[in-house]
């Protein structure tokens, strides 16, 4: 990449505590364990992993909606950890987050102008005469009818709420949008038309996003790099259609075999045993203990990611055997 | 939900009847001329007369303008000490819930040790410092008060915190005071606003008792405790002295908690109607059912038609539905949300919900005892015996099926016991046993957890386990790995498939799934229903790799797995259908996909497709245009993509 990234994350890690032992020693849970990465301007990076992968814990804490730590975490060239919270609501901004459930994601009592118009009050963008103008402009990039404005979210189907939700987040022009498991929740004749709309607004206003969902199929369509997580690590990240189809990682490949499929013959690869608890994570690779190829070194040593490809990497240390 | 414009109709009654009993007192001067504190002594205890239409008191005061005005009093407290409980508190409680830490700390602690005190001792203590008068009864009443708002504040708004929406103020730079008092504070406003009318009815119960006390409002002010208190004396000679101002304090505390009750139903969403728990409506039971012949068929749906109510006219939900579920066989039912899948398994278990009707149509159902039974013919104890017993059903989230409260051995021998008499030994063996052949290692040990020790898939596999106990013949599974990680998905799958092999007795198994690549997995046959009727059914092969129906070829061309080649990057779009499944109530005339269909013709709006078989009976199909249809022209695949 010779752009300079929009997004650069270093060594984000976010732990909870959880009880205690003794009076000052706190037990901790890591969620998050050294993730790095960067999202370039107008490029779609996709996070997939499954529950406990930590996916959601980054989109949130990039918008500093939960509190983390890392090494940096800079977006536009401002350091994200040490900005002033004033500067901040002004970030705010450019960086917006779309969620998951389209029925817990708006007010019921609000209508559609008066979430759309918080948006704008927010940042004092086309105030007085320009405001309707500017509510009808959005509705309609959602692909919604303008009458819908004074409309509660009740009145609304869930593809519907989801593009009332996009139009919020669209409302105060970011460059950088966080899509929470966005389409999760839509039927299958719905997600596709989201699909294309969040696809079209990207090529439209070349948006970034960060693309959060566990459906490998649906990333690997709207993403251009895709990074896999396992228990808060990076396992694999790389251009989505390598990712998907040349898989480096085990874990990935697991994952892709997984997914069920219409077309495809099911070749799946078997994982043996559960998730490790992360309060009892095992030592070297925290995949061996499922990993069909694990040697007695997993065990070892904790693999980094290293270069497996053109702007590929795995964390694997037999990523050659797949 | 509330609309606020509106008043609901059963709100009028009591709050008219509120409405009177608070302006009645404050419109003392235009009802009585007579003053409250001027003492007759030679009237006392006078009988009631044109002039003084209650009688005069033990002082010759006149009775009704004493009750009037001291209704001022004793409302004037009530209402001025909740007021400020109120606010104060639910300050408290949105500060604490908001920001959380110290604020927490304080909101918290503060009402605990408000609320360790008795309450009269409190009153009476602070009463005895600052001495009587309704001042102090106010400051009494705020701080006897407030915690409970702060409580409920507290809690309410830490749930509303949670909701996506108001991260998504947090996340547009909305600022904190905007957001607690913009979408906090409405959110939160019913359960508060129902604590307030209780309050304002407690209030003014505490304040009579202290003013009976003496504690209250000062002598000669009137106010309904101080009325008690006098005409106690004189109880024996003069009933009515004693009887008015308690007549207005139970009017009164009885007008605001009617209120209340109207308001509580009225602020909940589910509009408080029905007992809370769903009565399960009766099948109903049609004479005409058709023989069943073939052995190998378990349970059979003809022609079933499920209603519901709007506005007093019945809506069909679901349609012309016919399903025969054979032994050894995978059914699977696909659709969409709304589309009526849930509903018609639903049916077979005799598990719908109150408000659904079934109009018409027959379910039968062979028990393991080889008879075949119309499940709209039985009554509640066969239809309990039937259901784990011949049928057994795994529902999405295993979390909400299993109790939290008891342990993994206690559910299953519960279930176990339920329909095979043996002792409790046996039975946990037999749950051991269960639990081994769903795949759970160490299940000697783990028996013994409870659901939240266990993950996701582990609770799947208990479920399952559960179903299994008393060998059924009909399974139904009712997108029982969607809550679940692909890779616990795809083995629960293939549980269910080699279960289902070996169960010698040859089960049937329905699997109700939106998703159509776990139905190409396990499904022998498919039926794909859209907005309350079947579609389009016949073997899962057929229908899902050549669909002959638009809306499963839709169905299937919208998925991105059908796209490998396809990328956004690219500016590749997604083959999507426009617009959304239509609700029951408007439904289109003649075919119900016609509106989103890409084929449909000017018959489509006419005609109302049939299920039309193709010649060799593997597959029937609901549409004018396909080939099995009289006449159908079909396009093919290309043309209309």
């Amino acid at each position: 990449m010779t752009q300079a990234p929009l997004l650069d994350v270093q060594k984000l890690r976010k732990s909870y505590p959880i009880g205690r032992r003794g009076l000052f020693s706190r037990r901790t849970l890591n969620v998050l364990h050294d993730v790095s990465f960067s999202v370039a301007p107008g490029e779609v990076l996709g996070l997939v992993g499954e529950s406990g992968s930590g996916k959601s814990t980054i989109g949130r804490a990039i918008l500093r909606l939960i509190e983390s730590e890392s090494a940096a975490m800079r977006f536009k060239g401002q350091d994200l950890n040490t900005i002033p919270s004033g500067r901040l609501r002004d970030l705010r901004k450019d960086m917006q987050i779309i969620f998951q459930d389209p029925y817990a994601s708006l007010d019921p009592r609000k209508t559609i102008r008066a979430v759309l118009s918080e948006a704008l009050d927010a940042h004092g963008l086309h105030r007085g005469p320009a405001r309707g103008p500017r509510l009808t402009e959005l509705v309609n990039l959602v692909g919604l009818d303008p009458s819908f404005l004074d409309r509660r979210p009740h009145e609304f189907s869930g593809g519907q709420r989801q593009r009332i939700g996009i139009a919020r987040a669209l409302a105060v022009e970011p460059s950088f949008i966080v899509c929470d498991e966005a389409v999760s929740a839509l039927d299958v004749s719905i997600q596709a038309q989201v699909l294309n709309l969040l696809a079209d607004l990207r090529a439209m206003t070349g948006v970034s996003l960060l693309f959060i969902s566990h459906d490998l199929s649906v990333v690997r369509f709207i993403s251009d790099r895709v990074m896999v997580l396992y228990l808060g690590r990076v396992m694999e990240v790389g251009p989505a259609d390598q990712v998907h189809f040349a898989p480096k990682h085990p874990y990935t490949a697991a994952l892709v075999s997984a997914e069920p499929s219409l077309h495809r013959e099911n070749r799946r690869i078997r994982l043996t045993g559960e998730i490790p608890s992360p309060l009892s994570l095992p030592s070297g690779c925290i995949f061996r203990n499922r990993c069909p190829y694990a040697l007695p070194a997993c065990a070892d040593t904790v693999p980094q990611l290293q270069t497996v490809g053109d702007q590929h990497q795995a964390a694997c240390l037999r990523h050659d055997i797949l | 939900m509330m609309s606020m414009p509106r008043i609901p109709t059963r709100m009028i009654v009591p709050s008219l009847l509120l409405a009177a009993l608070i302006v009645i007192p404050f419109a003392a001067p235009l009802i009585t001329a007579e003053d409250p504190i001027k003492m007759a002594v030679r009237y006392r205890l006078a009988a009631p007369d044109l002039a003084h239409w209650l009688g005069r008191d033990e002082f010759g005061r006149d009775r009704l303008a004493r009750v009037l005005y001291g209704g001022q009093v004793s409302l004037t407290v009530a209402f001025v000490a909740t007021s400020i409980a109120c606010i104060v508190g639910t300050f408290f409680g949105l500060i604490g819930a908001y920001f959380r830490g110290p604020s927490e700390f304080i909101t918290t602690r503060l009402s605990d040790i408000v609320l360790c005190f008795p309450p009269i001792l409190l009153a009476l203590l602070v009463v005895t410092l600052f001495g009587p008068g309704a001042g102090t009864l106010v400051a009494v009443l705020s701080v006897l008060y407030f915690p409970t708002f702060a409580r409920i504040a507290f809690s309410e708004a830490l749930r509303v915190t949670s909701l996506d929406f108001v991260e998504a103020s947090r996340a547009l730079g909305t600022p904190s005071r905007r957001i607690v008092l913009g979408t906090i504070l409405p959110n939160i406003a019913g359960p508060l606003s129902v604590q307030y009318s209780l309050t304002a009815a407690a209030a003014i119960t505490i304040e009579s008792g202290l003013s009976f006390l003496g504690l209250g409002v000062v002598p000669p002010a009137p106010s309904w405790g101080q009325m008690i208190r006098g005409a106690r004396q004189f109880m024996n000679q003069d009933p009515l002295g004693i009887l008015i101002p308690c007549a207005a304090l139970v009017l009164t505390i009885y007008a605001i908690n009617f209120f209340c009750d109207r308001l509580r139903d009225t602020l909940d969403p589910k509009g408080g109607a029905g007992s809370g728990m769903d009565d399960v409506s009766a099948p109903l039971a049609l004479a005409n059912a058709p023989a069943i012949d073939d052995p190998d068929v378990v349970a059979m749906i003809t022609d079933l038609r499920l209603e519901t109510s709007r506005y007093g006219t019945p809506v069909a939900v679901i349609e012309e539905v016919s399903l025969t579920l054979r032994a050894n066989q995978c059914t699977a039912l696909v659709g969409e949300s709304g589309s009526g899948k849930s509903l018609s398994s639903l049916a077979l278990m005799g598990l719908l919900p109150g408000a659904i009707r079934q109009a018409s149509g027959t379910l039968q159902l062979r028990r393991k005892s080889g008879d075949v039974v119309d499940l709209g013919f039985l009554d509640a104890r066969t239809l309990e015996d039937i259901r784990g017993n011949d049928i057994a059903m795994i529902f999405q989230e295993p979390m909400t099926s299993l109790n939290p409260i008891h342990t993994i051995s206690g559910q299953m021998i519960e279930a176990i016991l339920a329909h095979r008499p043996m002792s409790k030994t046996e039975a946990r063996s037999h749950a051991i046993a269960l639990l081994k052949r769903v795949g759970m290692n160490d299940a000697e040990r783990r028996i013994d957890s409870y659901p939240d020790q266990m993950s996701g898939g582990m609770r799947q596999r208990v479920m399952i386990a559960m179903a299994f106990a008393c060998e059924p013949r009909l399974l139904i599974a009712d997108e029982p790995t969607t809550a679940l990680d692909v890779t616990i998905q795809a083995e629960i799958i293939e549980l269910l498939q080699s279960l289902r092999q070996d169960q010698a007795s040859g089960l049937s198994l329905l699997f109700v799934s939106h998703n159509l690549g776990i139905v190409a997995d396990i499904a022998d046959r498919v039926a794909v229903m859209y907005s309350g009727q079947i579609v389009e059914e016949g073997l899962a092969d057929l229908i899902l790799r050549d669909p002959h129906h638009p809306y499963t070829r839709a169905l299937i061309e919208s998925m991105p797995s059908s796209h490998e080649a396809l990328h956004s990057t690219g500016g590749d779009r997604l083959p999507a259908i426009s617009g959304t499944p239509p609700l029951p109530s408007a439904r289109p005339s003649g075919c119900a996909f016609r509106d989103r269909c890409p084929i449909a013709i000017a018959s489509c709006a006419e005609i109302r497709p049939q299920l039309y078989p193709s010649p060799d009976g593997e597959r029937s199909v609901r549409c004018l245009r396909a080939p099995e249809a009289p006449g159908g022209l079909q396009m093919s695949r290309t043309e209309a993509a």
